[in-house]
C-alpha cells in the first residue's frame, strides 16, 4: 500500500534524475550535428535535419586531427609509465613491511592532492630550462604525477587481496621473488591492471590545466583545443561542439568497461567497488 | 633453481627497494622539485612581462604584498571558500539522499550507475563547454526555458550577470560530481553489515531512527571519504570555471586556482604568482592532513 | 494469547521451496522449539514470524489478530540472532537499552530497565564495555538481554547457541530454562541440535523440507516418533532402523528375522531405540545371536556395535557389561513393546 507508493515516488524521482544527468550531454551531441540555424535558433530546436559538416571542417580544415593524436600519445604514454613504475611500488606496499611504510604511502597519497596549478607553475619553468616546453614528454610527465599515486593505490589494494600463500607457492617452486613477480603475480593481477590502465588513461585524456600550460601549441591535446574555438568575437558552436564530442564519447564507451572497479579507483582503495 | 643460503635473501630485499626505487625518484624529481623550485621564485621578482625582471631576490616582498596588499587574492580566496562549502554540502546531501533511494527502492541498479557515471567522466572542460552552451545568452536551451518559466529575466543571461554567476557555476558543478557521491555512497552501504540493521528494526526502531542511530554512525568512514575527496577536488577546480566564466563578469567567479593561473600566464607575474600557487598547495596539504586523520581516526574507532 | 502459522508458504526467487503449507499453533508461556536439519525452513519461519522476511501465502495471527502485513515493530516480539548481531558503536549499556530509547521511555526509567535485566543475565559489570570487547558467552548474553528488557510477549531465539563452545552452551541452556521459569515470556527457538530441543523445549515442532512433521512434547517425540525421519532425528545416537518386510508375522531383512505377531504384512521398517535393546552375553529366551563388531566405553554407559543377522545395530548398556572382544557371539532382546513400525515413509504403527 504506501510500499507502492514510496515505489511509484522512488522511481519518478530516479525518472526524473537521470533525464537530468543525460539530456545535458545529449545537447552537445546533437548540436555537433545541427546546421548553423538550428544550433542558434532563438527557441531550442529538438528535432532536426543532421549535417556532418562540422566533424571535417574542424578536424580537416582546421587541422584539429593531430590534437587526437596528441590526446592518444599523451593518455597511454603517461599510462604506461604509470604502470611500469607504479605496479612494482604497489606490490612492495602490499606484501613488505618496513619503517616509516604508512607515511611513505601518505606521502603518495598527497601527490594526487597536489593542485595543479601550483604544481605546473615552476613546472613550466623548469621544462623550459631543460627545452621541453610545448612538448608532449612535458605533458605526459606532468600528468605521471597524479596517475602514479592512481597506481600504487589501486594496485596495492588488488596485490592485497591475492592471498600471500600464491606468493609462498611460487617461491617453494623455486622462482625468486622478482621472477615470481613477473610469472606469477602479474598475470593474477592482470585484471587489476586494466581496470587502472584504464582509469589513468581516462584521467591523463581528460586532463585540461598541466596540457594548457606546458603544450600549448603544437603538441595540443584535444581538451585544449576547446578553449581555442570559444574566442570573444563568437563561438562555432557546431565545430567545437565536435571537438567536445570526440573528446568525449571515446572515454564513456571507455567507462562502461571498468564500471566494476571505478569506486575503488575513485575512492583510492577505500571503498571496494 | 632454487638459489639458496644467506645471498638470495638479500637479493629478495633487494628487489623490494628496487621496486620502490623509481616510483620515489619519479615523483621526488616531478613534484618535491618543483615545489622547492616554486617556492624559490616566490622570493624573486621574476617576471615574462615587466623589463628587468629577471628574478632578482626580492626576500619577503611577494608575501608582503598578497597578505597586506592585494584584495584580490584573499577575494578569490573568499570565493573558492564559498565555493567548496556549497557544492560539497549540496553535492553530499543529494548524493546520499539519491543512493538511499537507489539502495532501496531500485532493483537494477547496473543501467541507472552506468549512466550516472557520465557527468564525472566527461572531461570537465568539455562539461564547462556543454553547460556554456545550454545558458548562453541568446540561444541557450536552459536559459531560454528558465525565461518560458518566468524564472528567469529576459534581459538577464545567466553567465553574465553578477548574482546569477556563482550560483550557476555552482549548479554545474553539483551536476557533475554528485553521481560520485552517490556510487561511494552506494558501495558503502552495500558494504554494510545486515544483522544490526535486522536486529534494530526487531528493537522496534522506526525508519528515521534505524537511519539515524545504525545507517550513518556505520557510514562515518564512507562520509568522511566523500567529504575529503569532493572538498579536495572543488577546491583545485579550475577546467569548467575557466571556460564557463573565465573568471569572470569581473571577478564574480575567479577562484584561487584561475586567479593564481591569471597571475602567472595572463600578467606573467611569476615570482608574484609563486607565491599564490603556494599558498594553494598549503590549503590543501592542510585539509588533506586533517581529514585524513579524521578518517583513520573514525575507522579505528568504528572498527574496534 | 496463543500464536498461529495459518499454511504458510514461502517461495524464493531462485525457486527453492522454504516452506510448504507450514501450520502451527502454540500458547503464550511455552517454549517452542523449531527444530530440523538445515535447509528445513525452521529460521525461515522463525523469520516470518518475525516479519523480517514476507511469506509468499498464508498468514500469521497473534491472539486472534492478523500480523501477516504488519511491520516487525508492531508485533510484539523480539528477536536474538545467531551472530548476536549488537551495534559495534554502541556500548554494551546503549545496545541494551536501545528498544526503550526508540520507543520514547524516559533516562530514568531506561536506567532501572537495563539494570534489572543485566543483573538476570549477570553482565552488569559489563555494560560500559563495547561489543568488540566481549567474550562470546557475554555477547551472547547481551543480545539476549536486548532482547527482554522491554519485556516483549514473545523472544524467537535464531541458533542463538550455536556459536558457543561445549561447556558454554550447556550452562547457557540452564539459564535460558531458568529465565523461562521466572519471565513467563513465550519462546520461540530455532535449533538443529535435537538435545537442545529436548531440554529446553515444552513442546518440539520437528520440520523437515519445509514441512511441520511433528508438534508434540519431548517425550511424545521421542517415544512416539510419527514418522521414520523424527525417529532417526532424534536420539544420540540415532534409532536403529532396519528396512524389511514382515510375511506371516514375521518381520525380515536379509538374514536378520523377528517373530512379530499382530503386525500386517508387507514392506516395513523396523526401529528400536539403542537404549532398549537389551544384550546378554549368553543364549537368551527371545533373543537374537548376534556378533559383537566394535565396543565404545562411554561412561557410565557402553556403546555396542553389533552385526545381527546382516543388519548393523547399535546397543547402548550401562558399562557393567562383560567387554567381550571383537568377533564375540552375543545375544540381543528386542522387547517388543520398545520396538517402532515405519511403513514405506510416514505413518507410525504400533504392535
Amino acid at each position: 500500500m504506501s510500499r507502492t507508493w514510496w515505489r511509484i515516488v522512488a522511481l519518478g524521482v530516479l525518472a526524473v534524475v537521470l533525464v537530468i544527468v543525460v539530456t545535458p550531454y545529449l545537447w552537445l551531441i546533437m548540436t555537433s550535428f545541427k546546421s548553423r540555424i538550428d544550433a542558434l535558433a532563438d527557441a531550442p530546436v529538438w528535432f532536426f535535419t543532421p549535417t556532418f559538416e562540422h566533424y571535417p571542417k574542424v578536424f580537416l580544415d582546421k587541422g584539429y586531427l593531430p590534437l587526437v593524436l596528441n590526446s592518444l600519445i599523451v593518455a597511454c604514454t603517461s599510462t604506461g609509465l604509470s604502470l611500469i613504475v607504479g605496479v612494482p611500488a604497489a606490490y612492495v606496499f602490499a606484501r613488505h613491511n618496513f619503517l616509516g611504510k604508512e607515511d611513505l604511502f601518505f606521502f603518495f597519497l598527497t601527490t594526487r592532492m597536489a593542485p595543479p596549478v601550483s604544481v605546473v607553475v615552476p613546472m613550466f619553468l623548469l621544462f623550459g630550462f631543460v627545452g621541453l616546453t610545448d612538448t608532449r614528454t612535458a605533458v605526459i610527465l606532468a600528468h605521471s604525477t597524479f596517475n602514479l599515486s592512481l597506481v600504487v593505490w589501486m594496485m596495492r589494494g588488488f596485490f592485497a587481496d591475492i592471498p600471500r600463500e600464491v606468493d609462498e607457492a611460487a617461491q617453494m617452486d623455486g622462482h625468486t621473488r622478482a621472477g615470481m613477480f613477473v610469472r606469477v603475480l602479474l598475470p593474477l593481477a592482470a585484471p587489476g591492471i586494466a581496470a587502472t590502465a584504464v582509469l589513468c588513461f581516462i584521467l591523463s585524456w581528460n586532463e585540461f590545466l598541466y596540457a594548457f600550460i606546458l603544450a600549448a601549441f603544437e603538441s595540443r591535446t584535444l581538451t585544449v583545443g576547446i578553449p581555442g574555438l570559444v574566442t570573444p568575437h563568437g563561438t562555432l558552436w557546431g565545430q567545437v561542439a565536435a571537438v567536445a564530442v570526440v573528446a568525449t564519447l571515446p572515454i564513456i564507451v571507455f567507462t562502461f568497461l571498468v564500471q566494476r572497479h571505478l569506486v575503488r579507483g575513485l575512492t583510492f582503495g577505500a571503498v571496494k567497488g | 633453481m632454487i638459489t639458496g643460503g644467506m645471498g638470495s635473501r638479500i637479493l629478495d630485499k633487494g628487489v623490494g627497494t628496487l621496486f620502490l626505487i623509481p616510483a620515489l625518484v619519479l615523483l621526488a624529481v616531478l613534484l618535491l622539485g618543483p615545489f622547492f623550485y616554486m617556492v624559490g621564485v616566490s622570493f624573486t621578482d621574476l617576471s615574462f612581462a615587466l623589463p628587468g625582471h629577471d628574478g632578482n631576490f626580492v626576500g619577503f616582498d611577494n608575501y608582503r604584498h598578497l597578505m597586506r596588499e592585494d584584495p584580490v587574492f584573499w577575494q578569490s580566496f573568499v570565493t573558492t571558500i564559498t565555493f567548496v562549502f556549497s557544492v560539497v554540502s549540496v553535492e553530499f546531501v543529494l548524493g546520499f539522499a539519491l543512493a538511499l533511494l537507489l539502495f532501496y527502492h531500485v532493483q537494477r541498479r547496473r543501467i541507472v550507475l552506468t549512466l550516472l557515471l557520465i557527468p564525472m567522466m566527461l572531461a570537465p572542460v568539455a562539461v564547462g563547454l556543454m553547460w556554456k552552451l545550454m545558458l548562453q545568452g541568446e540561444f541557450g536551451m536552459l536559459t531560454h526555458y528558465l525565461r518560458v518559466i518566468g524564472l528567469l529575466d529576459p534581459r538577464n543571461a545567466p553567465l553574465g550577470n553578477y548574482d546569477l554567476v556563482m550560483p550557476t557555476v555552482m549548479l554545474v558543478d553539483v551536476w557533475e560530481w554528485t553521481p560520485f557521491v552517490t556510487l561511494v555512497v552506494l558501495a558503502g552501504l552495500l558494504s554494510l553489515p545486515r544483522e544490526p540493521f535486522e536486529a534494530a528494526v526487531m528493537d522496534g526502531a522506526q525508519p528515521w531512527q534505524v537511519f539515524r542511530d545504525i545507517t550513518l554512525p556505520l557510514m562515518r568512514p564512507i562520509i568522511a571519504l566523500v567529504l575529503l575527496l569532493r572538498g579536495i577536488d572543488a577546491f583545485k577546480e579550475f577546467d569548467k570555471v575557466f571556460i564557463l566564466t573565465g573568471g569572470g563578469p569581473g571577478t564574480a567567479t575567479e577562484l584561487l586556482s584561475i586567479y593564481t593561473w591569471r597571475v602567472n600566464f595572463r600578467n606573467w607575474d611569476l615570482g608574484y604568482g609563486a607565491v599564490s600557487a603556494f599558498m594553494v598547495y598549503l590549503v590543501v596539504l592542510i585539509l588533506c592532513s586533517v581529514f585524513y586523520k579524521a578518517i583513520y581516526w573514525t575507522e579505528g574507532r568504528v572498527a574496534k | 494469547m496463543s500464536v498461529m502459522f495459518k499454511e504458510v508458504t514461502k517461495v524464493f526467487g531462485d525457486g527453492t521451496v522454504a516452506l510448504d503449507r507450514f501450520s502451527l499453533q502454540f500458547d503464550s508461556g511455552e517454549f517452542v522449539v523449531l527444530l530440523g536439519p538445515s535447509g528445513s525452513g525452521k529460521t525461515t519461519a522463525c523469520r516470518i514470524l518475525a516479519g523480517l522476511e514476507e511469506a509468499t501465502s498464508g498468514n500469521i495471527e497473534v491472539d486472534g489478530r492478523d500480523v501477516t502485513d504488519l511491520p516487525p515493530r508492531e508485533r510484539g516480539m523480539s528477536m536474538v540472532f545467531q551472530n548476536y548481531a549488537l551495534y559495534s558503536h554502541k556500548s554494551v549499556y546503549d545496545n541494551i537499552a536501545y528498544p526503550l530509547r526508540v520507543r520514547g521511555m524516559p533516562k530514568s526509567e531506561i536506567a532501572g530497565k537495563v539494570a534489572e535485566v543485566s543483573r538476570l543475565l549477570q553482565i552488569d559489570d559489563v555494560l560500559r564495555r563495547r561489543p568488540a570487547q566481549l567474550s562470546g558467552g557475554q555477547a551472547q548474553r547481551v543480545a539476549v538481554a536486548r532482547a527482554l528488557v522491554w519485556q516483549p510477549q514473545i523472544c524467537l531465539m535464531d541458533e542463538p547457541l550455536s556459536n558457543l563452545d561445549a561447556i558454554l552452551r550447556l550452562q547457557t541452556r540452564t539459564e535460558l530454562k531458568r529465565l523461562h521459569h521466572e519471565l513467563r515470556t513465550t519462546f520461540v527457538f530455532v535449533t538443529h541440535d535435537q538435545e537442545e530441543a529436548m531440554t529446553l523445549g515444552t513442546r518440539i515442532a520437528v520440520l523437515n523440507q519445509g514441512r511441520l512433521v511433528q508438534f508434540a512434547v519431548p517425550k511424545e517425540i521421542y517415544h512416539r516418533p510419527v514418522s521414520r525421519f523424527v525417529a532417526e532425528f532424534i536420539g544420540r545416537p540415532a534409532m536403529n532402523t532396519i528396512d524389511g518386510r514382515i510375511e506371516d508375522g514375521i518381520f525380515r531383512a536379509k538374514e536378520f528375522s523377528l517373530p512379530v505377531p499382530g503386525c500386517a504384512d508387507g514392506k516395513a521398517v523396523l526401529g528400536i531405540r539403542p537404549e532398549h535393546i537389551v544384550p546378554h552375553a549368553a543364549a537368551h529366551a527371545g533373543a537374537l545371536a548376534c556378533r559383537l563388531d566394535v565396543l565404545e566405553l562411554v561412561e557410565p554407559d557402553m556403546l555396542l556395535f553389533v552385526d545381527c543377522g546382516g543388519q548393523p545395530l547399535i546397543v547402548r548398556c550401562t558399562a557393567d557389561f562383560p567387554e567381550l572382544a571383537r568377533g564375540a557371539e552375543m545375544y540381543l532382546e528386542l522387547p517388543a513393546e520398545r520396538l517402532h513400525f515405519f511403513d514405506g515413509e510416514t505413518g507410525l504403527r504400533q504392535p
